[in-house]
This record gives C-alpha cells, sequence and structure tokens, in this order.
C-alpha cells in the first residue's frame, strides 16, 4: 500500500480508538454522554432576582446612617421616608440650618447624588453605578446562596447560572420532589432578633401599646399564635424595634433538634463575633421579649431569662420536614432578593424514561432502514458509505462525551437526522462518480474526479445547515440547544467523513497501481 | 441500482402550474389558520402544562369542576389513565403548575389534609428517608450510615415508582428491592398512595413566553436572510434572492401544514423550521452549483432556460436520493418516535419534501422573472442562435467534465 495512504488508515484507526474510548462506560464514568432534563427526569427553573429589593434595603440603611450620624453630631432629629427603590427625602427642623445637613449627606452617602427639593428638603438618590454594582452583587449573592442550598440538598450536577435580565437558570437533574425543592430555594430567609416594644390582636392594637416616643421606630409584624400545646390559634401582632442588631449571617450553624415538648425546632450557635453581639442585646434587655423574625413574620418572641452567649432554639409551628428545611436554608445563608419563578418545566423520572425507549427505537430503525437503502443502492460503495456513516456516528457520540454535551430527546432525534443527512455528501460522490464513469472516464479518474468536484458543493450545503443550526443554538434553550449542537457536530464530522475516510476506503479498494477496470458502485 | 439516469424533463414549463399549487396549498392553509387561529404551545401562550398519571380511571368530571379554567384532555392511550391539563396564561408571573398541582393533590387526596401523612405517588426521595430515619425501623440509630441507609431504601422505592409509573398497592412498595417488613410496616402506617403522580409540569410565564416568540420570529427572519446572503455571496444575487423565495416557500408550505393539522406551535416545531432554512435549500444548491458549472464550459449560446433544465436533469438524481435519505430517518421517527416529536418530525418531513419540489419549480420560476426583469443578463450568448439542450451535451462530453 502506498505510504500516504498507510498513514491515513493508521490516522483514521487512532481516531476510532479514541472516540470509542470517550463512549464506553467505566467504572469511574457509568455514563459517559450525560442525558438532559427531559431524558433523566428532573427540574430547570428560571427565576427573576428581584435586585429592587437589595436597592430599597441599602437606601433604607443609608437613611438609617444619615439619621444615627445626625444624632452624633447632636443635630435635630432629621426625619426620612423612601419615594421609590433607589432614592430618599430627608427633612430637617425647619429651624435647623440645611447647611449642617447637606455637609453631612456629602460626608457620609458618597454613593448618593444630593439635591434639593422644591419645599427645601434634601433628596438623595443612589448613584446609578452604585446601583448597578448593588444589583450586580446581588445576583451574585443569589447563586452563591442557592448554589450552597442545592449542594446541601444532594443534587447532582445542578447547573445554576446568572443570565440577563437579572434572571437565575437552575437545572436540576434528578430532583423527584420538586415543590420541596423550589420552597427551599425560593426562601429568603432573612432572620432577624430584634427586640419587643409592643403587641396586639390586630396591627393598630399592637401600635398603641409602643411607648409614644418609640412609635416611628417600630415595624408591625404578624405572629402565629398558639396554646400551650404549641398548636396555631390565630395570628396576633407584635411591635419590634426597627434596628436588627444580630441576624441569619451572624450563626455559624443550624440543626434540627427536638424542643420541650418533643416538638421540632431548629437549634443554632453563633459566630464569635455573632456571640458577642448576642450576649450584649441579651445582657442589656433582661427581661423584655426578643423576637426571632423570619422572612418579616414573628415565628416566636421568648422572654430574655438571662444573657445568651452561644446557642438558641427557635420554636414555631412547624412539622420535622420544616424544621430540617429550614435549618438547611440558614445553614446556606439568606438570599439578598425575593425570587419570582419565570418558567419552570419538570419532568418525572417515569417519562424520561418512555421517551429515551421511544426516541433509540425510533432511530434504531431508521439508522437500519438507511443503512439498507445505501446497500442496495449503491452495492459496494454503498459499504464504503455504510463505513463511513458508522465512524460518522462514533465520532459524533464521541465528541459529545468530550464536550460534556448532553443528549436530550430531540438530541436523539439530531443524532438520526444527522446521520440522514451526512449521507447526502456520499449520494453528491458517488453520483458524481457514477456521472464520470458514464462519460467513458477509467475507475481511478472518476473516484479523483468525483471527489473533486462534488467538494464545492458539500461544503456548501454544510454551510447552509450549519448557519441554520447556530441560528437554532441561539435562539433555543435546553433540549433544544441539545439539538443545535448534535446537528452542529455531527455536520462538521460528516464532511470529515465523506471526504477524507470515504476517499480512503477508495483509494485502498481500488489502487491506481491496480489500475482497477471496475468499480461497484 | 440507478435511478433518473440521462432525463431531459421539461421542469421550466411546469413552474406555472407548480407556483399555483403551491399558493392553493397555503391558501388552505390559511383557510385553516382564520378559521382556528394560531395554536401556540405553552411555550409562547404562556400557562401551564401539567400530566398527570392516575391509578384508576381519570377523574375527569372532578378536574373539571376542580379547574375551571383549564383544558383537559386523555394523554397517550386510554389504559395509561394519563391525563393533559394546559391552563391558560396568567397576568402575574408565578408557579402557576406547582400551586395547581398541590390543589389537586390536596382535593383528590383526602389523607392529605394530615401533614405527617408522605403520599408516596407524589412526595420525593428525601421526604420518605427523613421519615423512615425518624422512625427507623431498622434500628440502626442516628449515625451517617443510618441515613445512608434509609436514603437508599428511598431511592429504591422511587426507582419503583418510576418503572411503574406510580404504586397502585403498598405491595408493589414492600417490593422494592431492601424494603424490610419493619420498614414496610412504619411506610403502611405513616404514608398512603394518592390518586395521581405527576409525570410532567411546566409553567411559562407571560414574559418567558413573549419574548420566546419574538426569539423565534427573529430567529427564522435573520436565518432565512442569513442564507440569501451566503448564497447570494457565493453565487450572484439572482439566486440569492430565489433561495429566499424558496426558503419563504418552504416554511410557509411546513405552517400550512401545520395549520391544516391544527398542531400546537411549539420549540420544536420552531426547531423544525430552522432546520427547513437551513437543509431544504441544499439540493437547490447543488443543482445551481451544476448550473454555474456547465455555464463556465458552455461553448454555445443558452437561455437561462435552458441551463436551469439541464443543470435539474443532470442533478435530479442526488436530489431525489438526498432527500430520500433524510425522508426515510423521519419516517422511523414519525411511526416509533413518541408524542414528543411527532409533530416535530411531521413539519420536517413536509419541509424536506417541499424543498425538493421548490428546487425544481419554485426556484426556476424566481430566476427566470429576475431574468427577464434584468434584461436576460443570465443567458450565455453563443455562435449559434439558438442551441437545443441535446447539442449542449457534446462539447460537455468533449470536455471531459
Amino acid at each position: 500500500m502506498n505510504r500516504n495512504v498507510t498513514w491515513k488508515v493508521v490516522l483514521i484507526l487512532a481516531i476510532l480508538v479514541v472516540f470509542i474510548v470517550a463512549i464506553v462506560p467505566t467504572a469511574s464514568n457509568p455514563e459517559p454522554i450525560k442525558r438532559g432534563l427531559d431524558l433523566k427526569g428532573g427540574t430547570h427553573l428560571v427565576m427573576r432576582v428581584n435586585v429592587g429589593d437589595a436597592v430599597r434595603l441599602e437606601t433604607d440603611q443609608a437613611a438609617e446612617t444619615l439619621k444615627a450620624q445626625a444624632a452624633k453630631l447632636n443635630l435635630p432629629t432629621l426625619t426620612t421616608h423612601r419615594i421609590d427603590d433607589a432614592t430618599f427625602v430627608a427633612t430637617g427642623p425647619q429651624a435647623a440650618s440645611n447647611g449642617d445637613y447637606e455637609k453631612l449627606g456629602k460626608d457620609t452617602l458618597g454613593q448618593f447624588d444630593m439635591s434639593r427639593t422644591q419645599d427645601g428638603a434634601l433628596q438623595f438618590k443612589m448613584k446609578s453605578l452604585y446601583q448597578t454594582q448593588v444589583e450586580r452583587d446581588t445576583i451574585t449573592h443569589a447563586v452563591e446562596t442557592i448554589r450552597n442550598r442545592v449542594d446541601a440538598l444532594g443534587v447532582t450536577e445542578p447547573i445554576i447560572a446568572p443570565e440577563s435580565g437579572n434572571r437565575i437558570v437552575i437545572q436540576l437533574p434528578g430532583v423527584d420532589d420538586p415543590a420541596r425543592v423550589k420552597d427551599i430555594i425560593k426562601t429568603t430567609a432573612v432572620l432577624q432578633f430584634r427586640i419587643v416594644e409592643g403587641e396586639g390582636n390586630d396591627a393598630a392594637a399592637a401600635l398603641a401599646s409602643v411607648p409614644a416616643n418609640m412609635k416611628n421606630d417600630v415595624d408591625v409584624l404578624p405572629e402565629t399564635r398558639e396554646n400551650e400545646l404549641g398548636q396555631a390559634v390565630g395570628t396576633s401582632y407584635v411591635a419590634v424595634r426597627k434596628t436588627v442588631p444580630v441576624t441569619g449571617t451572624d450563626l455559624k450553624t443550624a440543626r434540627p433538634q427536638k424542643g420541650q415538648l418533643g416538638q421540632p425546632v431548629v437549634g443554632f450557635s453563633f459566630t464569635t463575633e455573632g456571640g458577642k453581639k448576642f450576649a450584649e442585646l441579651t445582657g442589656n434587655n433582661k427581661g423584655r421579649q426578643l423576637a426571632i423574625v423570619l422572612d418579616n413574620k414573628v415565628v416566636s418572641a421568648p422572654r430574655i431569662e438571662e444573657r445568651i452567649e452561644n446557642e438558641g432554639i427557635i420554636r414555631g409551628q412547624f412539622t420535622q420536614q420544616q424544621v430540617s428545611d429550614l435549618a438547611l436554608i440558614l445553614r446556606s445563608g439568606s438570599l439578598p432578593a425575593s425570587l419570582t419563578t419565570l418558567e419552570e418545566r419538570t419532568v418525572g423520572p417515569s417519562l424520561g424514561r418512555d421517551s429515551i425507549r421511544q426516541g433509540v427505537t425510533a432511530s434504531m430503525i431508521g439508522f437500519i432502514a438507511l443503512i439498507v437503502a445505501v446497500l442496495l443502492y449503491y452495492r459496494g460503495a454503498g459499504v464504503n458509505a455504510v463505513l463511513a456513516l458508522l465512524l460518522n456516528l462514533v465520532i459524533l457520540l464521541g465528541m459529545m462525551a468530550y464536550f460534556k454535551a448532553t443528549l436530550t430527546l430531540p438530541g436523539i432525534a439530531g443524532i438520526i437526522l444527522t446521520l440522514g443527512m451526512a449521507i447526502d455528501s456520499n449520494v453528491l460522490v458517488f453520483e458524481r462518480i457514477r456521472e464520470e464513469l458514464r462519460e467513458g472516464k477509467t475507475v481511478r479518474a472518476s473516484i479523483e474526479q468525483g471527489f473533486a468536484r462534488a467538494f464545492g458543493t458539500i461544503i456548501d450545503t454544510h454551510m447552509t445547515t450549519i448557519i441554520s443550526a447556530l441560528f437554532l443554538f441561539q435562539f433555543g434553550t435546553g433540549p433544544i440547544k441539545g439539538f443545535a449542537v448534535t446537528l452542529l457536530i455531527g455536520l462538521f464530522a460528516s464532511v470529515f467523513t465523506a471526504f477524507f475516510v470515504s476517499r480512503v476506503i477508495f483509494d485502498v479498494m481500488y489502487k491506481p497501481e491496480d489500475r482497477p477496470a471496475t468499480i461497484s458502485i | 441500482m440507478q435511478i433518473f439516469v440521462n432525463t431531459k424533463y421539461d421542469f421550466v414549463k411546469w413552474r406555472f402550474a407548480a407556483v399555483a399549487f403551491s399558493l392553493f396549498w397555503m391558501l388552505i392553509g390559511a383557510a385553516f389558520y382564520f378559521k382556528n387561529g394560531m395554536n401556540w404551545g405553552i411555550d409562547f401562550a404562556g400557562g401551564a402544562n401539567i400530566v398527570l398519571k392516575f391509578k384508576d380511571k381519570v377523574p375527569m368530571d372532578r378536574l373539571r369542576a376542580d379547574l375551571a379554567d383549564a383544558s383537559i384532555q386523555q394523554y397517550g392511550k386510554p389504559e395509561e389513565n394519563s391525563v393533559l391539563i394546559r391552563l391558560p396564561q396568567l397576568k402575574r408571573e408565578g408557579d402557576y403548575a406547582g400551586a395547581t398541582v398541590a390543589k389537586l393533590n390536596k382535593d383528590l387526596n383526602p389523607e392529605s389534609a394530615d401533614a405527617n401523612k408522605i403520599d408516596l405517588n407524589f412526595h420525593g426521595r428525601d421526604r420518605i428517608s427523613d421519615l423512615l430515619a425518624a422512625a427507623d425501623p431498622d434500628a440502626k440509630g442516628t449515625n451517617d450510615d443510618a441515613k445512608k441507609h434509609y436514603l437508599g431504601i428511598a431511592q429504591n422505592i422511587i426507582n419503583k415508582r418510576s418503572e411503574l409509573g406510580l404504586f397502585t398497592s403498598m405491595s408493589q412498595v414492600s417490593s422494592a428491592p431492601g424494603v424490610t417488613a419493619a420498614d414496610a410496616k412504619v411506610l403502611g402506617e405513616k404514608t398512603f398512595l394518592g390518586q395521581f403522580n405527576v409525570l410532567n409540569q411546566e409553567t411559562v410565564g407571560p414574559q418567558v413566553g413573549k419574548e420566546l416568540q419574538q426569539k423565534a420570529v427573529l430567529a427564522i427572519i435573520f436565518s432565512t436572510l442569513a442564507m440569501g446572503l451566503y448564497l447570494w455571496i457565493r453565487f450572484d444575487l439572482m439566486f440569492g434572492v430565489a433561495a429566499i423565495v424558496c426558503i419563504v416557500h418552504d416554511v410557509l408550505v411546513s405552517m400550512a401544514f401545520l395549520f391544516m393539522i391544527r398542531g400546537e406551535f411549539s420549540l420544536n416545531i420552531v426547531a423544525a423550521l430552522l432546520l427547513i432554512v437551513g437543509y431544504s435549500i441544499n439540493d437547490t444548491v447543488v443543482t445551481y452549483d451544476r448550473v454555474r458549472e456547465n455555464r463556465r464550459k458552455l461553448k454555445v449560446g443558452m437561455t437561462l432556460e435552458e441551463q436551469l433544465n439541464l443543470a435539474m436533469n443532470q442533478t435530479l438524481s442526488r436530489t431525489i436520493l438526498t432527500s430520500g435519505s433524510v425522508v426515510i430517518v423521519l419516517i422511523a421517527l414519525i411511526l416509533f418516535g413518541g408524542k414528543v416529536i411527532h409533530e416535530f418530525a411531521w413539519i420536517l418531513l413536509i419541509g424536506v419534501l417541499a424543498g425538493t419540489y421548490s428546487t425544481v419549480t419554485i426556484v426556476p420560476a424566481v430566476a427566470i422573472a429576475w431574468n427577464a426583469m434584468t434584461g436576460r443578463t443570465h443567458d450565455v450568448k453563443g455562435p449559434a442562435a439558438r442551441p437545443r439542450i441535446e447539442e449542449s451535451e457534446e462539447p460537455r462530453k468533449r470536455k471531459a467534465v
């Protein structure tokens, strides 16, 4: 055999081996080609992060800072109110000098633009660059928190990725209880410890019980009331101080426990820093009630009996499952903003099983039909085409394994469709060879000419399909993307197999030095 | 075996009849469209889709009473006891399908009133494992190994459920590998078998649906234009235009078919249409490539009509065979591929057939019209006044094309 051809054969065999290795399952890699959610079962979620929440919080904190600083400088008390997520207005007493407040605003709130309203109050608007920064940080933080929670749930190979438009795409393969997982992901879990100033059966009564000088400094939050047995009997309202000395970020860990009545509770312990803050809070407020606030609801408001440093429990109307989920959520930290579900697709495992079976059956039948048709039509050259086709299939699957592409149901259809299209290249070459033969050329000359003349055409036909596959990839989500990827890989592979491989097979079967007189085509 | 060797069909002659036929087909499609409107799938219309599998016969009346706005239909064969619930779009974003499923689970299963009882047909592995670990029937203690032990059992139970579709009796649960008699006893007390299992649930909010509609339309338009541009660069403007008309034709013919079968316009259909845009043009490229090749070698004058006829006859076998290979595959997908890809495969099939048809009818029609409008610049003027196609075979042979 010609040395040149020998090398090509070796190259093809090497490629064959490399890709076969990639797709043979091993003990360490039992699933070389990952199945997509539509085949494996699982949940695909698109959530919007309501970044406005975080911006609002930042604005509120700025207003609090301004007030606190004013108090430190012994300036008359400011009143503030927020007019939108990023803007608040501060009004001082008429008599006070505005110059002092302006100076204070400039010094303390560098991230805000200050202006004067028509009635002489100061308006602070968050700088847009800073707002963008806050929003971006919020998304990053949300992604991290969600990842912590999903990891704690033990989901294997989740995908959690930010997307444009303040969105996060979450893919959870193999999840069999989507309701619970969604709850866990979506709970903001903002845990706060706040001093109670008053209580009542409705919000107005709760506010009425607050000392007069504190009325502006409290929030009224709902609480589920319980009897001695720990059963829910209604809702009451609790007025708690606006200042939040200790929060969920001060927790070191949280775990499910049994309470005194044997009911499920969440036990937690503080970080060193958090422990100090909590000790100070409890030490200074002995005898008062401390509200444990979760997502703006009071879960319980026990009386402070003594200074507490290290740990405590959260008691409330919880089932066993809720307690273990709450502990998990507290361990993973709170979300910086609430989430809204924009899109959900959940496929149960049994549907995925059906889909695979049908998809694979249909593809096998299509593949066999294709092979039979090609062999019938092209005889000897058909064998060549079938070999090229098989190599194409191996390369396609191998590339998917190497690129860690996921196999989706449309992807399975895509594989077999790609093979149907890959044959086109062989058809173009073979028909051209036949044409050359009809014109009386020798076998070798016809092969040479057939490949040479079909080349441009095949490149063009592939390019058009590749262009549309790229549009498909750009457009599609999930399963459709999988389809586009299979198609693209298959198209590139088919240029290689139809030209290079098929040509080498002809070169081996009909060697130039043999001067072949006939060809089976 | 060989087909269509040395044919001499006068394709160009049929172009008007073909254009009329295509328009007729599209008109029927349009009539269906105006009668029934666009059947947007959930991806575009928004809303929720839920597929449930029931233990016994589907309680249709109960579901209809419970979900007033929903369209409810049987899913698959009647003996599969499955149902597809389609809920219209809400104005607000939210977990629509999840909330509906939770409501149905509560309404249809009186047992679910007890919050401490678990529905083995509804809940997942972790809940079952937590329940078992709390009761600890196998006396494993509370260490990590015990957790692992019960997690394994729970996984086996879920696997068993996936295999069966759903549990219809507790004995099926106990037959899952690893479930001991003690486990079965705990499960018998603390769990129940709900009426249904969720095979599939989807929610698409109003925002995502609207965006996808836009993206789909833009993707189809831009890919068509990109195709025209590519072929303009590779060939000439006339062909670029003809290709765009051809693609639009193929897409419209496929869409008309979708309207006729009252199919749902889903993401899969968009995928099929995009594929049609890229693939159905292929045999046109093959044909036009040949026109160009012939033109370079022509020693005699030839009108565009004659050039097209010659090329189409020369490449006819290719046109038929390349589409044929894909058609074989598509038929297999239609017959055996299952519900999810059924309509996708049908639309592709129609698109591929339309692509072959338009190659020999619509493309020449556009090219000839273009040529006439631009002062017949695409004719090849040779020494002979009006040579015939047969005569042109001679120089080809001598030149050993």
